[in-house]
């Protein structure tokens, strides 16, 4: 059984034309993934229907043999994180701590020794441990990304879809980001990348998912 | 039918004064009547607004509780002791306050029903100052910006982990204390970052602004505002009617 199975997916918007019709692909939860396609076609609504934020008009996707319209938001969440491609959205804590122990305090993500080693390890890993008192929307475009990859992948999660994760990053920044898939990929987690950077992809993942008006295709 | 948006505007006017000043719930029923048709006049989506409308129905029913048990009468319908806890004038507030709220939400919609843009030249059209009139913009705008931030942060808690239906009331509470000031906070920026774009492109810079847009009333806008105003007046002389 895959982790994902997305079985003749057909979704729009209201009013327009088919964004995609009857695509159908698995991903493993060991699988590193680019998802990559123009403009428009429909990469991050494909993830929102990934994480049954939108429903399909057809098609089903299983979530580890589950049909995903079966799971709450909050346990996909457990299972798999999701940084989104604009971080503002993301972020809703008073301060930077809060959010980075939110998904422990009230998602249950963890152990209690956890809660203390991973935020401090991921603030100092993103280098926000100067601005844990501070609100996240005091913070500038790079580091509410650093922020919301640091409290994604502070989480126990089996799975990561990461939506553009190298935007407004500098290069050190950049860097940060690279070792931890480095260590996602030594703990045998997966992920699936969402990104415009070619070079960035073929360094990070193992397969390239492109999307288009037609479907789906392994590249 | 192209209507221009100065009708659109009287005739919400009309209906939400005659919403505040009509007490009856014989001619309320009638002005919602009338409401219902210029929705449909205007092609108001109403099943979908409706749709959307639903969470609203608890707080009405909660007003109209409210309005039924602190409203004094004769008849009683429940009691407890001694005490009143209902009664048929109560009841009929209580209805009262659901019908009046459901015209003006109702009119509201022939205005949103119609492009922003068009709200802006109407009211400038009718001589309110241009910057008032986009602040009415702006304003129009906020609450659905504010209702999608509310909106992502309440997805974004729910992916972190964060199950609402099972969590217990104090944390739920607490929860939606810290998602409610950053959506309002993230709506209002927003707002600032879409009068920064106009104030950018040059507005205000002059106390006048031409417009390419010359906006004409036809006969069919003369027509359905002077039927319109005699439907709304002949339903408040009914209201008073009965008053006596």
């Amino acid at each position: 059984m895959s982790f994902y199975t997305i079985n003749s997916l057909t979704f729009s918007y209201a009013g327009t034309d088919k964004l995609f019709q009857n695509i159908s692909f698995d991903i493993e939860a060991n699988q590193h993934i680019g998802l990559v396609g123009p403009n428009g076609c429909g990469k991050t609504t494909l993830v929102k229907l990934m994480l049954g934020i939108l429903r399909p008009q057809g098609g089903e996707i299983y979530l580890e043999g589950n049909n995903i319209k079966d799971i709450s938001l909050s346990d996909v969440g457990k299972k798999v994180g999701y940084v989104f491609q604009n971080p503002d959205k993301q972020l809703f804590c008073p301060t930077v701590l809060e959010q980075m122990r939110f998904s422990f305090t009230y998602g249950d993500c963890g152990s209690a020794e956890a809660i203390n080693d991973n935020t401090d390890y991921y603030l100092k890993a993103f280098d926000l441990m100067q601005y844990k008192s501070l609100s996240p929307m005091k913070l500038s475009r790079g580091e509410k990304q650093r922020l919301a990859l640091a409290s994604v992948l502070s989480r126990d999660v089996r799975f990561l879809i990461l939506d553009e994760p190298s935007t407004g990053l500098d290069i050190l920044r950049k860097k940060q980001l690279e070792n931890c898939l480095m260590e996602l990929k030594q703990e045998g987690k997966g992920y699936m990348i969402i990104s415009h950077e070619a070079k960035f992809l073929d360094r990070y993942v193992d397969r390239l998912l492109k999307l288009h008006a037609e479907g789906v295709e392994y590249a | 039918m192209k209507i221009d948006p100065r009708t659109r505007i009287i005739l919400v006017f009309l209906i939400s004064s005659a919403a505040v000043v009509i007490k009856e719930l014989i001619p309320l029923l009638f002005l919602l009547l009338l409401t219902l048709i210029l929705c449909r006049m205007f092609s108001v989506h109403l099943s979908g607004s409706i749709k959307r409308l639903r969470k609203l129905l608890y707080f009405f029913i909660i007003l109209a509780l409210i309005q039924s048990i602190f409203t004094p009468g004769e008849e009683t319908l429940i009691a407890a002791g001694g005490l009143k806890i209902l009664t048929t004038e109560g009841l009929e507030a209580g209805i009262s306050i659901i019908i009046r709220m459901s015209v003006i939400i109702l009119s509201a919609l022939i205005i949103a029903s119609a492009p922003a843009m068009d709200v802006v030249y109407g009211l400038i059209a009718m001589k309110l100052p241009y910057e008032i009139a986009f602040m009415v913009l702006l304003s129009i705008k906020f609450l659905p910006l504010f209702r999608e931030e509310f909106a992502d942060s309440i997805i974004a808690v729910q992916l972190a982990g964060a199950d609402l239906v099972k969590i217990p009331l104090r944390q739920k509470l607490s929860l939606y204390t810290y998602v409610l000031t950053p959506s309002v906070i993230k709506a209002l920026n927003r707002a600032r970052l879409i009068s920064l774009s106009m104030e950018a492109r040059g507005f205000r810079i002059y106390p006048d602004r031409t417009s390419y847009c010359k906006l004409s009333m036809s006969r069919m806008d003369y027509v359905t505002i002077t039927a319109a105003s005699a439907a709304v007046l002949l339903i408040i002389s009914y209201n008073f009617s009965i008053i006596g």
